[in-house]
Protein backbone atom coordinates (compact mmCIF):
# COMPACT_ATOMS: atom_id res chain seq x y z
CA UNK A 1 0.00 0.00 0.00
CA UNK A 2 1.39 3.36 -1.08
CA UNK A 3 1.22 6.21 1.43
CA UNK A 4 1.77 9.83 0.46
CA UNK A 5 3.25 12.35 2.89
CA UNK A 6 3.02 16.13 2.58
CA UNK A 7 5.38 18.49 4.39
CA UNK A 8 4.87 22.26 4.39
CA UNK A 9 5.92 23.57 7.80
CA UNK A 10 8.44 26.13 6.51
CA UNK A 11 10.05 27.07 3.18
CA UNK A 12 9.77 23.60 1.63
CA UNK A 13 6.71 22.04 0.08
CA UNK A 14 7.75 18.41 0.00
CA UNK A 15 5.92 15.27 -1.07
CA UNK A 16 7.09 11.73 -0.45
CA UNK A 17 5.61 8.33 -1.28
CA UNK A 18 6.41 5.21 0.69
CA UNK A 19 5.36 1.59 0.32
CA UNK A 20 6.05 -0.89 3.11
CA UNK A 21 9.00 1.18 4.29
CA UNK A 22 10.46 1.60 0.81
CA UNK A 23 10.75 5.21 -0.33
CA UNK A 24 9.39 5.46 -3.88
CA UNK A 25 9.54 9.25 -4.23
CA UNK A 26 10.82 12.26 -2.32
CA UNK A 27 10.40 15.50 -4.23
CA UNK A 28 10.00 19.12 -3.26
CA UNK A 29 9.72 22.73 -4.24
CA UNK A 30 11.53 25.30 -2.14
CA UNK A 31 10.63 28.93 -1.57
CA UNK A 32 13.63 31.05 -2.55
CA UNK A 33 14.83 32.87 0.50
CA UNK A 34 16.14 36.38 -0.11
CA UNK A 35 17.89 38.38 2.54
CA UNK A 36 14.84 39.17 4.67
CA UNK A 37 14.04 35.80 6.21
CA UNK A 38 10.69 34.14 5.63
CA UNK A 39 7.44 36.04 5.43
CA UNK A 40 4.84 33.35 6.20
CA UNK A 41 2.18 34.60 3.84
CA UNK A 42 4.62 34.78 0.90
CA UNK A 43 5.90 31.30 1.62
CA UNK A 44 2.37 29.90 1.78
CA UNK A 45 1.60 31.58 -1.56
CA UNK A 46 4.56 29.67 -3.04
CA UNK A 47 3.19 26.42 -1.58
CA UNK A 48 -0.28 27.05 -3.01
CA UNK A 49 1.17 27.70 -6.48
CA UNK A 50 3.27 24.53 -6.43
CA UNK A 51 1.27 21.99 -4.40
CA UNK A 52 -0.48 20.25 -7.31
CA UNK A 53 2.67 20.06 -9.44
CA UNK A 54 4.80 18.60 -6.67
CA UNK A 55 2.16 15.97 -5.84
CA UNK A 56 1.97 15.03 -9.52
CA UNK A 57 5.78 14.88 -9.78
CA UNK A 58 5.86 12.55 -6.75
CA UNK A 59 3.32 10.19 -8.34
CA UNK A 60 5.27 10.18 -11.62
CA UNK A 61 8.55 9.55 -9.83
CA UNK A 62 7.03 6.64 -7.90
CA UNK A 63 5.50 5.35 -11.16
CA UNK A 64 2.05 4.99 -9.61
CA UNK A 65 -1.29 6.65 -10.22
CA UNK A 66 -3.34 8.59 -7.73
CA UNK A 67 -5.67 5.56 -7.40
CA UNK A 68 -2.81 3.52 -5.89
CA UNK A 69 -2.63 5.74 -2.81
CA UNK A 70 -3.95 3.98 0.26
CA UNK A 71 -3.32 6.67 2.86
CA UNK A 72 -2.11 10.21 3.35
CA UNK A 73 -0.09 12.03 6.01
CA UNK A 74 0.63 15.72 6.54
CA UNK A 75 2.63 17.87 8.92
CA UNK A 76 0.35 19.07 11.70
CA UNK A 77 3.13 21.12 13.31
CA UNK A 78 5.30 22.68 14.59
CA UNK A 79 5.70 25.29 11.88
CA UNK A 80 4.29 28.49 10.44
CA UNK A 81 0.48 28.50 10.41
CA UNK A 82 -0.21 29.70 6.84
CA UNK A 83 2.36 27.25 5.47
CA UNK A 84 1.08 24.28 7.47
CA UNK A 85 -2.45 24.97 6.25
CA UNK A 86 -1.47 24.41 2.60
CA UNK A 87 -0.20 20.90 3.36
CA UNK A 88 -3.17 20.21 5.59
CA UNK A 89 -5.67 21.25 2.91
CA UNK A 90 -3.87 19.24 0.20
CA UNK A 91 -3.92 16.16 2.41
CA UNK A 92 -7.55 16.59 3.41
CA UNK A 93 -8.55 16.97 -0.23
CA UNK A 94 -6.75 13.73 -1.15
CA UNK A 95 -8.30 11.91 1.80
CA UNK A 96 -11.80 13.16 0.97
CA UNK A 97 -11.68 12.52 -2.76
CA UNK A 98 -9.91 9.15 -2.62
CA UNK A 99 -11.65 8.01 0.59
CA UNK A 100 -8.33 7.04 2.18
CA UNK A 101 -7.27 7.36 5.85
CA UNK A 102 -5.42 10.53 6.91
CA UNK A 103 -2.77 10.86 9.66
CA UNK A 104 -1.50 14.17 11.11
CA UNK A 105 2.25 13.96 11.81
CA UNK A 106 4.62 15.80 14.15
CA UNK A 107 7.49 17.25 12.16
CA UNK A 108 10.15 16.51 14.79
CA UNK A 109 9.05 12.91 15.26
CA UNK A 110 9.29 12.47 11.48
CA UNK A 111 12.90 13.72 11.40
CA UNK A 112 13.98 11.25 14.08
CA UNK A 113 11.99 8.36 12.65
CA UNK A 114 13.35 8.73 9.10
CA UNK A 115 16.88 8.74 10.53
CA UNK A 116 16.20 5.57 12.52
CA UNK A 117 14.57 3.99 9.46
CA UNK A 118 17.31 4.78 6.93
CA UNK A 119 20.19 4.13 9.32
CA UNK A 120 18.67 0.98 10.86
CA UNK A 121 18.87 2.27 14.42
CA UNK A 122 16.88 0.69 17.22
CA UNK A 123 16.83 3.06 20.14
CA UNK A 124 19.18 6.02 19.70
CA UNK A 125 19.73 9.20 21.62
CA UNK A 126 18.66 11.77 19.04
CA UNK A 127 19.95 15.29 18.66
CA UNK A 128 17.35 17.17 16.65
CA UNK A 129 18.63 20.51 15.38
CA UNK A 130 16.62 22.53 12.90
CA UNK A 131 15.55 26.12 12.42
CA UNK A 132 12.88 26.19 15.07
CA UNK A 133 14.02 23.37 17.34
CA UNK A 134 17.12 22.11 19.09
CA UNK A 135 16.42 19.17 21.35
CA UNK A 136 18.03 16.07 22.81
CA UNK A 137 15.53 13.22 22.67
CA UNK A 138 15.04 9.65 23.85
CA UNK A 139 12.03 7.42 23.27
CA UNK A 140 10.26 6.42 26.47
CA UNK A 141 9.42 2.71 26.07
CA UNK A 142 6.42 2.83 28.40
CA UNK A 143 4.57 5.84 27.04
CA UNK A 144 5.89 5.45 23.45
CA UNK A 145 6.51 9.19 23.49
CA UNK A 146 9.75 11.10 23.01
CA UNK A 147 11.19 12.57 26.18
CA UNK A 148 13.09 15.83 25.90
CA UNK A 149 16.28 15.48 27.93
CA UNK A 150 17.65 18.85 26.93
CA UNK A 151 16.71 21.70 24.65
CA UNK A 152 17.36 25.30 23.71
CA UNK A 153 16.15 27.94 26.14
CA UNK A 154 15.45 30.38 23.33
CA UNK A 155 15.90 29.94 19.56
CA UNK A 156 16.68 26.93 17.42
CA UNK A 157 20.28 26.75 16.20
CA UNK A 158 19.23 26.78 12.52
CA UNK A 159 17.41 30.04 13.06
CA UNK A 160 20.49 31.53 14.72
CA UNK A 161 22.75 30.40 11.85
CA UNK A 162 20.33 31.83 9.24
CA UNK A 163 20.25 35.07 11.20
CA UNK A 164 24.03 35.28 11.13
CA UNK A 165 24.01 34.44 7.40
CA UNK A 166 21.65 37.35 6.73
CA UNK A 167 23.92 39.68 8.67
CA UNK A 168 26.80 38.78 6.36
CA UNK A 169 25.20 40.92 3.64
CA UNK A 170 24.91 38.19 1.01
CA UNK A 171 22.20 38.32 -1.61
CA UNK A 172 20.75 34.92 -0.78
CA UNK A 173 21.48 33.97 2.77
CA UNK A 174 21.67 30.28 3.66
CA UNK A 175 23.12 28.53 6.68
CA UNK A 176 25.53 26.74 4.35
CA UNK A 177 27.23 30.11 3.66
CA UNK A 178 28.27 30.21 7.31
CA UNK A 179 29.77 26.73 7.00
CA UNK A 180 31.62 27.69 3.79
CA UNK A 181 33.10 30.89 5.27
CA UNK A 182 34.00 29.11 8.52
CA UNK A 183 36.47 26.88 6.66
CA UNK A 184 39.04 29.71 6.51
CA UNK A 185 38.53 31.25 9.95
CA UNK A 186 40.39 31.27 13.22
CA UNK A 187 39.01 31.33 16.74
CA UNK A 188 37.95 34.43 18.65
CA UNK A 189 36.35 34.39 22.08
CA UNK A 190 32.53 34.10 22.19
CA UNK A 191 29.98 33.45 24.96
CA UNK A 192 29.28 29.80 25.72
CA UNK A 193 26.03 28.87 27.48
CA UNK A 194 25.26 25.34 28.63
CA UNK A 195 23.22 24.51 31.69
CA UNK A 196 23.15 20.78 32.33
CA UNK A 197 21.63 19.40 29.15
CA UNK A 198 20.07 22.68 28.04
CA UNK A 199 21.66 25.46 26.02
CA UNK A 200 21.00 28.95 24.73
CA UNK A 201 21.94 30.64 21.46
CA UNK A 202 20.68 34.23 21.58
CA UNK A 203 23.63 35.65 23.52
CA UNK A 204 26.06 33.96 21.14
CA UNK A 205 24.18 35.29 18.09
CA UNK A 206 24.08 38.88 19.34
CA UNK A 207 27.77 38.72 20.13
CA UNK A 208 28.64 37.26 16.72
CA UNK A 209 26.63 39.90 14.83
CA UNK A 210 28.31 42.63 16.85
CA UNK A 211 31.75 41.18 16.14
CA UNK A 212 31.06 41.38 12.39
CA UNK A 213 31.67 45.14 12.70
CA UNK A 214 35.27 44.69 13.80
CA UNK A 215 36.38 41.15 12.97
CA UNK A 216 36.82 39.18 9.75
CA UNK A 217 33.67 37.41 8.49
CA UNK A 218 35.54 34.12 8.30
CA UNK A 219 36.66 34.35 11.92
CA UNK A 220 33.17 35.19 13.17
CA UNK A 221 31.58 32.28 11.26
CA UNK A 222 34.26 29.86 12.42
CA UNK A 223 34.02 30.90 16.06
CA UNK A 224 30.23 30.92 16.02
CA UNK A 225 30.15 27.37 14.66
CA UNK A 226 32.83 26.07 17.00
CA UNK A 227 31.10 27.58 20.03
CA UNK A 228 27.55 26.52 19.15
CA UNK A 229 28.54 22.99 18.13
CA UNK A 230 30.72 22.52 21.22
CA UNK A 231 27.72 23.48 23.34
CA UNK A 232 25.57 20.87 21.59
CA UNK A 233 28.29 18.23 21.95
CA UNK A 234 28.72 18.88 25.66
CA UNK A 235 24.98 18.65 26.36
CA UNK A 236 24.71 15.56 24.14
CA UNK A 237 27.58 13.81 25.88
CA UNK A 238 25.96 14.44 29.26
CA UNK A 239 22.66 13.04 27.95
CA UNK A 240 24.48 10.04 26.49
CA UNK A 241 26.00 9.12 29.83
CA UNK A 242 22.71 9.65 31.63
CA UNK A 243 20.51 7.70 29.21
CA UNK A 244 23.12 4.94 28.66
CA UNK A 245 22.05 4.57 25.01
CA UNK A 246 24.46 2.86 22.63
CA UNK A 247 23.42 4.74 19.50
CA UNK A 248 23.57 8.45 18.72
CA UNK A 249 22.03 10.20 15.75
CA UNK A 250 21.67 13.78 14.58
CA UNK A 251 18.79 14.99 12.43
CA UNK A 252 17.07 18.17 11.25
CA UNK A 253 18.31 20.90 8.92
CA UNK A 254 21.52 21.68 10.82
CA UNK A 255 22.49 17.98 10.66
CA UNK A 256 23.56 18.73 7.06
CA UNK A 257 26.55 20.60 8.48
CA UNK A 258 29.57 18.32 8.11
CA UNK A 259 31.52 19.95 10.95
CA UNK A 260 28.75 19.22 13.48
CA UNK A 261 28.56 15.61 12.35
CA UNK A 262 32.33 15.25 12.69
CA UNK A 263 32.29 16.58 16.24
CA UNK A 264 29.39 14.35 17.28
CA UNK A 265 31.18 11.37 15.78
CA UNK A 266 34.07 12.19 18.10
CA UNK A 267 31.72 12.29 21.10
CA UNK A 268 30.24 8.95 20.06
CA UNK A 269 33.55 7.16 19.54
CA UNK A 270 34.92 8.52 22.83
CA UNK A 271 31.96 6.89 24.59
CA UNK A 272 31.95 3.73 22.46
CA UNK A 273 28.54 4.26 20.85
CA UNK A 274 27.48 4.07 17.21
CA UNK A 275 26.90 7.36 15.40
CA UNK A 276 24.81 7.89 12.29
CA UNK A 277 22.92 10.51 10.35
CA UNK A 278 20.58 10.19 7.41
CA UNK A 279 21.51 11.41 3.90
CA UNK A 280 20.97 15.16 3.53
CA UNK A 281 17.74 14.86 1.55
CA UNK A 282 16.12 13.54 4.75
CA UNK A 283 17.67 16.14 7.06
CA UNK A 284 16.29 18.96 4.98
CA UNK A 285 12.51 19.19 5.24
CA UNK A 286 10.97 16.46 3.10
CA UNK A 287 7.76 14.58 2.45
CA UNK A 288 9.20 11.06 2.72
CA UNK A 289 9.61 11.33 6.48
CA UNK A 290 5.97 12.40 6.84
CA UNK A 291 4.90 9.46 4.67
CA UNK A 292 6.96 7.09 6.83
CA UNK A 293 5.32 8.15 10.10
CA UNK A 294 1.89 8.21 8.45
CA UNK A 295 2.42 4.66 7.19
CA UNK A 296 3.36 3.47 10.68
CA UNK A 297 0.35 5.24 12.18
CA UNK A 298 -2.10 3.91 9.61
CA UNK A 299 -0.69 0.37 9.97
CA UNK A 300 -1.47 0.66 13.68
CA UNK A 301 -4.99 1.94 12.93
CA UNK A 302 -4.10 5.33 14.31
CA UNK A 303 -5.65 7.78 11.88
CA UNK A 304 -7.76 10.85 12.37
CA UNK A 305 -11.32 11.80 11.42
CA UNK A 306 -11.26 14.34 8.62
CA UNK A 307 -12.99 17.01 10.71
CA UNK A 308 -10.35 16.65 13.45
CA UNK A 309 -7.40 17.25 11.11
CA UNK A 310 -6.04 20.59 12.30
CA UNK A 311 -2.67 22.34 12.37
CA UNK A 312 -0.78 23.32 15.50
CA UNK A 313 2.01 25.88 15.23
CA UNK A 314 3.51 24.94 18.58
CA UNK A 315 3.19 21.17 18.50
CA UNK A 316 5.50 19.69 21.12
CA UNK A 317 7.29 16.47 20.23
CA UNK A 318 6.62 14.97 23.68
CA UNK A 319 2.82 15.07 23.14
CA UNK A 320 2.86 12.41 20.43
CA UNK A 321 2.64 8.62 20.64
CA UNK A 322 5.10 7.00 18.22
CA UNK A 323 4.44 3.69 16.40
CA UNK A 324 6.84 1.48 14.50
CA UNK B 1 42.11 4.35 40.86
CA UNK B 2 39.36 5.90 38.75
CA UNK B 3 36.20 5.76 40.78
CA UNK B 4 33.78 7.47 38.43
CA UNK B 5 33.83 8.88 34.92
CA UNK B 6 31.27 11.59 34.24
CA UNK B 7 30.60 13.59 31.10
CA UNK B 8 32.84 16.39 32.29
CA UNK B 9 35.31 15.00 34.77
CA UNK B 10 36.79 11.89 36.29
CA UNK B 11 36.83 11.24 40.01
CA UNK B 12 39.75 9.41 41.56
CA UNK B 13 40.05 8.32 45.17
CA UNK B 14 43.64 8.25 46.41
CA UNK B 15 45.33 7.64 49.73
CA UNK B 16 47.24 10.70 50.93
CA UNK B 17 49.24 9.99 54.10
CA UNK B 18 46.60 8.64 56.47
CA UNK B 19 43.50 9.94 54.74
CA UNK B 20 41.53 9.24 51.59
CA UNK B 21 41.13 12.18 49.24
CA UNK B 22 39.26 12.83 46.02
CA UNK B 23 40.89 14.20 42.90
CA UNK B 24 38.44 15.60 40.38
CA UNK B 25 39.95 16.22 36.95
CA UNK B 26 38.28 17.90 34.01
CA UNK B 27 39.56 15.98 31.02
CA UNK B 28 40.35 17.21 27.56
CA UNK B 29 37.49 17.03 25.07
CA UNK B 30 38.79 16.26 21.61
CA UNK B 31 35.66 17.42 19.79
CA UNK B 32 36.25 21.07 20.64
CA UNK B 33 39.19 23.24 19.66
CA UNK B 34 42.05 23.48 22.11
CA UNK B 35 41.72 27.13 23.10
CA UNK B 36 38.00 26.83 23.84
CA UNK B 37 38.56 23.52 25.63
CA UNK B 38 41.26 24.92 27.90
CA UNK B 39 39.29 28.07 28.61
CA UNK B 40 36.19 26.13 29.68
CA UNK B 41 38.05 23.57 31.76
CA UNK B 42 40.15 26.06 33.69
CA UNK B 43 37.25 28.47 34.20
CA UNK B 44 34.97 25.76 35.53
CA UNK B 45 37.64 24.26 37.76
CA UNK B 46 38.29 27.64 39.32
CA UNK B 47 34.59 28.38 39.68
CA UNK B 48 33.88 25.06 41.36
CA UNK B 49 36.81 25.51 43.74
CA UNK B 50 35.62 28.97 44.66
CA UNK B 51 32.14 27.62 45.38
CA UNK B 52 33.39 24.78 47.57
CA UNK B 53 35.57 27.23 49.47
CA UNK B 54 32.56 29.49 49.99
CA UNK B 55 30.59 26.56 51.38
CA UNK B 56 33.50 25.51 53.61
CA UNK B 57 33.57 29.02 55.05
CA UNK B 58 29.80 28.97 55.62
CA UNK B 59 29.99 25.62 57.42
CA UNK B 60 27.85 23.78 54.91
CA UNK B 61 28.39 20.02 55.07
CA UNK B 62 30.34 19.40 51.87
CA UNK B 63 33.79 18.14 50.93
CA UNK B 64 36.64 20.37 52.14
CA UNK B 65 38.88 21.81 49.50
CA UNK B 66 42.52 20.74 49.91
CA UNK B 67 44.39 21.81 46.79
CA UNK B 68 43.77 23.30 43.38
CA UNK B 69 45.44 22.73 40.01
CA UNK B 70 44.65 24.16 36.59
CA UNK B 71 42.16 21.40 35.76
CA UNK B 72 42.05 19.49 39.04
CA UNK B 73 40.59 19.93 42.49
CA UNK B 74 41.70 17.87 45.45
CA UNK B 75 39.10 17.60 48.19
CA UNK B 76 38.33 15.57 51.27
CA UNK B 77 36.60 12.22 50.82
CA UNK B 78 33.17 12.00 52.45
CA UNK B 79 32.83 8.41 53.64
CA UNK B 80 29.18 7.43 53.56
CA UNK B 81 26.34 6.17 51.38
CA UNK B 82 24.61 8.02 48.55
CA UNK B 83 21.08 8.99 49.55
CA UNK B 84 19.98 7.50 46.22
CA UNK B 85 21.16 4.07 47.33
CA UNK B 86 19.29 4.19 50.66
CA UNK B 87 15.59 3.64 51.28
CA UNK B 88 13.88 7.00 51.63
CA UNK B 89 14.02 8.12 55.24
CA UNK B 90 12.03 11.09 56.51
CA UNK B 91 14.49 11.57 59.37
CA UNK B 92 17.11 12.89 56.93
CA UNK B 93 14.82 15.56 55.49
CA UNK B 94 15.15 18.04 58.35
CA UNK B 95 18.97 18.16 58.30
CA UNK B 96 19.01 18.20 54.48
CA UNK B 97 16.64 21.20 54.50
CA UNK B 98 19.00 22.91 56.90
CA UNK B 99 22.09 22.28 54.72
CA UNK B 100 20.33 23.50 51.58
CA UNK B 101 19.21 26.60 53.49
CA UNK B 102 22.79 27.33 54.55
CA UNK B 103 24.01 26.76 51.00
CA UNK B 104 21.42 29.13 49.48
CA UNK B 105 22.00 31.79 52.13
CA UNK B 106 25.70 31.73 51.32
CA UNK B 107 24.74 32.63 47.73
CA UNK B 108 25.28 29.25 46.09
CA UNK B 109 22.78 27.27 44.01
CA UNK B 110 23.61 23.65 43.31
CA UNK B 111 22.11 23.12 39.85
CA UNK B 112 21.55 19.38 40.27
CA UNK B 113 20.13 18.85 43.75
CA UNK B 114 19.03 15.21 43.71
CA UNK B 115 19.58 12.19 45.99
CA UNK B 116 22.49 11.20 43.75
CA UNK B 117 24.38 14.24 45.03
CA UNK B 118 23.75 13.83 48.75
CA UNK B 119 25.89 11.54 50.90
CA UNK B 120 24.64 10.34 54.27
CA UNK B 121 27.50 9.95 56.73
CA UNK B 122 26.54 8.81 60.23
CA UNK B 123 23.01 10.13 59.72
CA UNK B 124 24.39 13.53 58.67
CA UNK B 125 23.82 14.71 55.09
CA UNK B 126 26.66 16.10 52.97
CA UNK B 127 26.05 17.87 49.66
CA UNK B 128 28.50 16.93 46.89
CA UNK B 129 29.30 17.67 43.22
CA UNK B 130 29.25 21.38 42.51
CA UNK B 131 30.08 20.98 38.83
CA UNK B 132 26.84 22.70 37.80
CA UNK B 133 26.67 25.08 40.77
CA UNK B 134 26.66 28.84 40.49
CA UNK B 135 27.17 31.81 42.75
CA UNK B 136 23.90 33.70 42.56
CA UNK B 137 21.12 35.08 44.72
CA UNK B 138 18.55 34.65 41.96
CA UNK B 139 15.35 33.37 43.61
CA UNK B 140 14.32 31.39 40.55
CA UNK B 141 17.57 29.41 40.50
CA UNK B 142 17.07 28.60 44.16
CA UNK B 143 13.47 27.59 43.50
CA UNK B 144 14.66 25.23 40.76
CA UNK B 145 17.01 23.55 43.24
CA UNK B 146 13.98 22.91 45.44
CA UNK B 147 11.90 21.73 42.49
CA UNK B 148 14.52 19.17 41.46
CA UNK B 149 14.63 17.87 45.01
CA UNK B 150 10.83 17.81 45.23
CA UNK B 151 10.65 15.62 42.13
CA UNK B 152 12.97 13.03 43.66
CA UNK B 153 11.34 12.51 47.10
CA UNK B 154 7.86 11.77 48.45
CA UNK B 155 5.37 14.51 49.24
CA UNK B 156 5.68 13.98 53.00
CA UNK B 157 9.47 14.03 52.85
CA UNK B 158 9.45 17.25 50.87
CA UNK B 159 7.14 18.92 53.42
CA UNK B 160 9.55 18.07 56.24
CA UNK B 161 12.46 19.28 54.10
CA UNK B 162 10.65 22.52 53.36
CA UNK B 163 9.66 23.26 56.96
CA UNK B 164 13.30 23.09 57.99
CA UNK B 165 14.37 25.06 54.88
CA UNK B 166 12.17 28.07 55.77
CA UNK B 167 12.93 28.01 59.48
CA UNK B 168 14.84 31.21 60.33
CA UNK B 169 15.41 31.76 56.61
CA UNK B 170 14.91 35.45 55.76
CA UNK B 171 14.27 34.70 52.06
CA UNK B 172 12.57 31.33 52.58
CA UNK B 173 9.05 32.52 51.86
CA UNK B 174 10.14 34.33 48.70
CA UNK B 175 11.85 31.20 47.35
CA UNK B 176 8.75 29.11 48.01
CA UNK B 177 6.51 31.67 46.28
CA UNK B 178 8.88 31.50 43.33
CA UNK B 179 8.70 27.69 43.38
CA UNK B 180 4.89 27.87 43.12
CA UNK B 181 5.22 30.31 40.23
CA UNK B 182 7.72 28.09 38.40
CA UNK B 183 5.48 25.05 38.85
CA UNK B 184 2.49 26.92 37.45
CA UNK B 185 4.23 27.52 34.13
CA UNK B 186 2.81 24.63 32.16
CA UNK B 187 5.67 23.61 29.93
CA UNK B 188 8.54 24.65 32.14
CA UNK B 189 10.62 21.52 32.11
CA UNK B 190 13.04 20.87 34.89
CA UNK B 191 14.83 17.62 34.34
CA UNK B 192 16.74 15.58 36.82
CA UNK B 193 20.23 14.83 35.60
CA UNK B 194 20.79 11.78 37.72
Amino acid sequence: MAIIGIESSAHTFGVGIIQNGEILANVKSMYKIGNKGMIPIEVSEHHIQNAADVIKLALDTAKITIKDLKGVGYTKGPGMGPCLQVGQLSAKTLSYRLKIPIAPVNHGVAHVEITKHTQKMKDPLALYVSGGNSQILVLDKNTRKYRILGETFDMGLGNAIDNLARSLGLEHAWGSDVERLAKDGSYIDMPYTVKGMDFSFTGLLTNAIKKLETEKKEDVCYSFQETAFSMLCEATERALLLSKKNELCVCGGVAQNTKLAKMLEEVASENGVRFAKAPNEFNADNGAMIALVAENNIKNNNFEKLENCDVKQRYRIDEVVVYD
Amino acid sequence: MIEFKGAEATIEVIQLYNQKVIVKTRNEKKYRIKSLDEKLRSFRTKREARIILKLNNSNVNSPKILALGKYTIMMSFVEGVLMRDLPENEEFMKPIGNEVKKMHLSGVVHGDLTPANIIIKNNTPFIIDFGLAEVTNNLEEKAIDLLLFKRSVSKKSFEIFLSSYIEKNPEGKKVIDKLKEVELRGRYNVRTLT
